[in-house]
């Protein structure tokens, strides 16, 4: 069970970092919850409606991100990076991470640009926690 | 008496300080980290439990769990099948084993583990979701040239050609039939299964999530962004180059699920 640790800021900060993000994510407005889920399904920080159980939710994002990391890897594709699911109701944004999951609820009406844009710069910070930062767009326009 | 038992705790209590935590001490800091997301740490602590209990289910649940999160497959089945080995109906492990053979779309033995865990553990939430999600999916044969084959209209090649850019571009219908693809066979049929499976999951997440049904998706890599467009039937996926700017690539996909609609003789 080896993995390279490459941890430039305090590892204590990291349960922080991870609720910051989240925190940051829930301020957009028409984001109605998300989670930070470890890809063995464990949720590690969550926000969600009262109508919305955390658990089934979160063994679900973990597989649909599982799937999209061993999917790209069978397909002989780069590891995704972020994704997103629409309904008639509203929108699941997925992020990937070293640690797992990132994941956003919005409803019908959220704008979507602005909370992929917050989530890959959410997703970079995570990175920094674990090594170098990826490039982020400066504006959601940009995306 | 009572001086003797006074002074043998305190010893105790001041040689705790200097003698190495034991093996349930490790694994439950070991959790602790792992609920922050500290796994490195984690690891360390539960291999240093392992040593000293080699035998404890609690510390190979823990390895499992964090060969997971450091996306190591096989030494983490080896961990929770070492969890059945020492209680067989350890509904974690079992849970553990059924989301890894969902990954390897090995959808017969996954259905068994998860019926087990809920044999016993009726109430559990995760095993449930999953239990939920796939018990709708037909098996699909893997072997090449047993999957479904399509049976409905002839489609005009032609008609449906993807625009300038786009690339892998696939439709298949829900239950994994591959109805048309741009690629060769062998690929085709790699890049539809994983189509369907994307569609399924995401579908499930979104019915949880009380959002409704899946209607489109966008996945963003390193060197594609590949767009879905769907109906209860149908799955459409198209991939462009990274840059490609996401209104572009939704109005191409849109162009090309109305052709499809239309040569598969399909209302939206």
């Amino acid at each position: 069970m080896s993995a390279e640790p490459a941890t430039p800021r305090p590892a204590s900060a990291r349960a922080r970092e991870f609720r910051r993000i989240l925190a940051e994510m829930l301020k957009i407005d028409r984001v109605r919850g998300g989670l930070v889920v470890a890809a063995d399904g464990l949720v590690i920080t969550s926000s969600l409606p009262r109508t919305v159980a955390v658990e089934p939710l979160a063994a679900l994002a973990a597989t649909l991100g599982r799937e999209l990391e061993v999917g790209a890897d069978r397909l002989k594709r780069t590891p995704f990076h972020t994704a997103l699911f629409s309904a008639d109701d509203g929108t699941v944004f997925l992020g990937s991470s070293p640690v797992g999951f990132v994941v956003v609820l919005g409803d019908r009406e959220v704008n979507v640009g602005l909370v992929q844009w917050a989530l890959r710069k959410a997703l970079a910070t995570l990175e920094g926690a674990w090594g170098p930062q990826s490039q982020v767009p400066a504006t959601p326009e940009d995306i | 008496m009572g001086l003797l038992r006074l002074l043998s705790r305190i010893w105790d209590a001041i040689t705790s300080f200097t003698r190495p935590p034991n093996a349930a001490t490790l694994f439950r800091r070991a959790d602790l980290y792992r609920q922050e997301g500290r796994f490195e740490e984690a690891a360390e602590l539960v291999a240093q439990g392992l040593r000293q209990a080699p035998n404890n289910g609690v510390g190979h649940l823990l390895s499992a769990y964090l060969h997971l999160a450091f996306r190591q497959i096989g030494p983490a089945k080896s961990e929770f099948q070492a969890v059945l080995g020492l209680d067989p109906y350890h509904p974690r492990a079992l849970l553990g084993l059924a989301k890894i053979a969902l990954e390897e779309r090995d959808l017969a033995a996954c259905r068994p583990f998860l019926d087990k865990a809920l044999q016993y553990y009726p109430d559990f939430p995760e095993a449930k979701a999953l239990q939920d999600m796939v018990s709708s999916w037909t098996v699909t044969p893997m072997a090449a040239g047993q999957r479904p084959v399509y049976a409905g209209p002839p489609i005009q090649v032609e008609k449906l050609k993807p625009p300038a850019g786009g690339r892998e571009f696939v439709l298949t219908q829900a239950d994994g039939t591959l109805v048309f693809s741009q690629q060769g066979d062998k690929d085709a049929e790699d890049l539809a299964g994983h189509v369907t499976q994307v569609y399924r999951i995401a579908s499930a997440t979104l019915q949880r999530a009380g959002l409704g049904a899946l209607r489109r998706g966008i996945v963003q890599a390193a060197t594609e962004t590949t767009f879905f467009r769907t109906n209860d039937r149908l799955i459409l996926a198209l991939s462009f180059p990274q840059d490609v700017k996401v209104g572009f690539g939704l109005l191409e996909t849109d162009k090309l699920w109305t052709n499809s609609l239309r040569e598969l003789g399909v209302r939206a």
